[in-house]
């Protein structure tokens, strides 16, 4: 059977040894990564998938970032500058636009909240790391908490 | 008490001197319950096919050398049990390194990296034997303790999508080393280590996306080694600009 697979330039020592090697495959679930013997998707694809997805969500981060600016330049061009760009964000493809980089700023945040206790030292100052419930708890509530506050100030009930 | 069952183990063949590049091989194995990959690795070797070359030695999770990727996950053979798999099994060696021949991948570029981060304490002046043992608390042990643990089986570096991309990436387990010793209180290479986490291929490299943490047999959490070496790095970096500001206004 072949094993066809995208070659990768990984791991290769700066001083090649006298026998001659196969080269390094990427990891199953890399895009181009052939199918498993096992079955169509191997274990561990949809972890890289969700992997790229997550990578590709930041151009939601860097759109939304612009529309900020325009904003901020707006308020520094009058009020008639500040309504244009209220009034197009009316427009249904900025609705639906904004829809879906809530939903992927809800999807980064839980991934990092989830991360976020092992990138913390075991002693923060003078005080031990609080348990990993706590720090995602809190990080977590801390979000639900300022998207709350935010959408209400932004619909007019708070303010 | 369970029965023998016979599974299908797809093993990754490569003979350098033979073949343009690597195929697959299938064996029926009558395996046990209580066996490990490992185990069905050995059978082949000894009952069916002793051209199969693959590494092992402790057979209990210790040495690291056992590492290869079954069904797609990089795994430790010898503590990975054959009745948490299917009829079908794929065995190959280790993604993004060279292989030398059928499950054997090449070592040195990940020693290599190793070397890099000078994984050892560093001292600005050697003691005096005479001033007796470096005292360390059990918290102050306790702080890199579990960076210490790896035992260079190198799953870590066959999971990371970073390796496969960037192929002058320092890596997981080469990283979480030399952060280790950063934390040692004993050490004081801090300076010399950051400067090589921060070069082309350092920290920064690492997008976080978690890999080598999740395939760790020892969950020594390279990943959480790596941002916590960025965070310092950081600090350090910034407080650096602070000083040489204040002493340019002094």
């Amino acid at each position: 059977m072949s094993h066809a697979r995208p070659r990768v330039d990984a791991m290769k020592s700066a001083r090649p040894g006298p026998t001659r090697t196969a080269p390094p495959r990427p990891p199953d679930g890399f895009p181009g990564a052939r199918a498993s013997a096992v079955g169509a998707v191997p274990p561990g694809r949809e972890k890289l998938r969700s992997y790229l997805a997550f990578g590709f969500g930041g151009f939601f981060l860097m759109s939304v970032s612009l529309l900020v600016l325009r904003a901020v330049w707006a308020l520094g061009n009058g009020e008639a500058a500040w309504s244009r760009v209220q009034a197009s964000l009316q427009n249904p493809i900025y609705v639906i636009f904004h829809a879906l980089a809530f939903v992927w700023l809800s999807w980064f945040v839980l991934r990092l909240f989830r991360l976020f206790p092992a990138t913390q030292p075991r002693r923060i100052g003078p005080l031990r790391r609080p348990p990993d419930a706590v720090l995602v708890g809190g990080l977590s509530a801390a979000f639900v908490g300022v998207t709350l506050a935010l959408a209400a100030i932004l619909s007019g009930a708070l303010g | 008490m369970a029965e023998t069952q016979t599974k299908t183990i797809v093993v990754t063949r490569f003979d350098p001197d033979r073949d343009e590049a690597p195929r697959q091989q299938r064996y029926e194995v009558p395996v046990e319950p209580d066996w490990k990959i490992l185990d069905a690795l050995n059978y082949i070797k000894d009952e069916v096919d002793p051209t199969l070359s693959h590494r092992w030695s402790c057979r209990m999770a210790v040495c690291g050398s056992c590492g290869m990727n079954v069904n797609g996950e990089p795994k430790l053979t010898c503590k990975d049990p054959v009745t948490g798999y299917g009829d079908v099994i794929e065995v190959a060696p280790l993604a993004n390194f060279p292989v030398i021949r059928d499950l054997v991948t090449e070592m040195e570029g990940f020693m290599e990296r190793l070397q890099k981060v000078k994984p050892f304490i560093l001292r600005a002046k050697e003691l005096a034997v005479e001033a007796g043992p470096t005292r360390q608390s059990p918290a102050e042990l306790d702080d890199y303790r579990q960076f210490s643990m790896c035992i260079n089986c190198m799953l870590c570096y066959a999971a990371c999508p970073v390796v496969a991309n960037e192929p002058d990436f320092l890596g997981p387990a080469a990283i979480a080393l030399g952060h280790r010793y950063n934390l040692d209180t004993r050490d004081q290479g801090q300076g010399e280590r950051n400067e090589i986490f921060r070069d082309d291929g350092g920290i920064f490299s690492c997008s976080f996306a978690n890999e080598c943490s999740r395939v760790c047999p020892k969950h020594v959490d390279p990943a959480g080694a790596i941002q916590q070496a960025k965070l310092r790095n950081v600090i350090d970096w910034v407080t650096g600009l602070v000083r040489r500001r204040e002493e340019g206004v002094r």
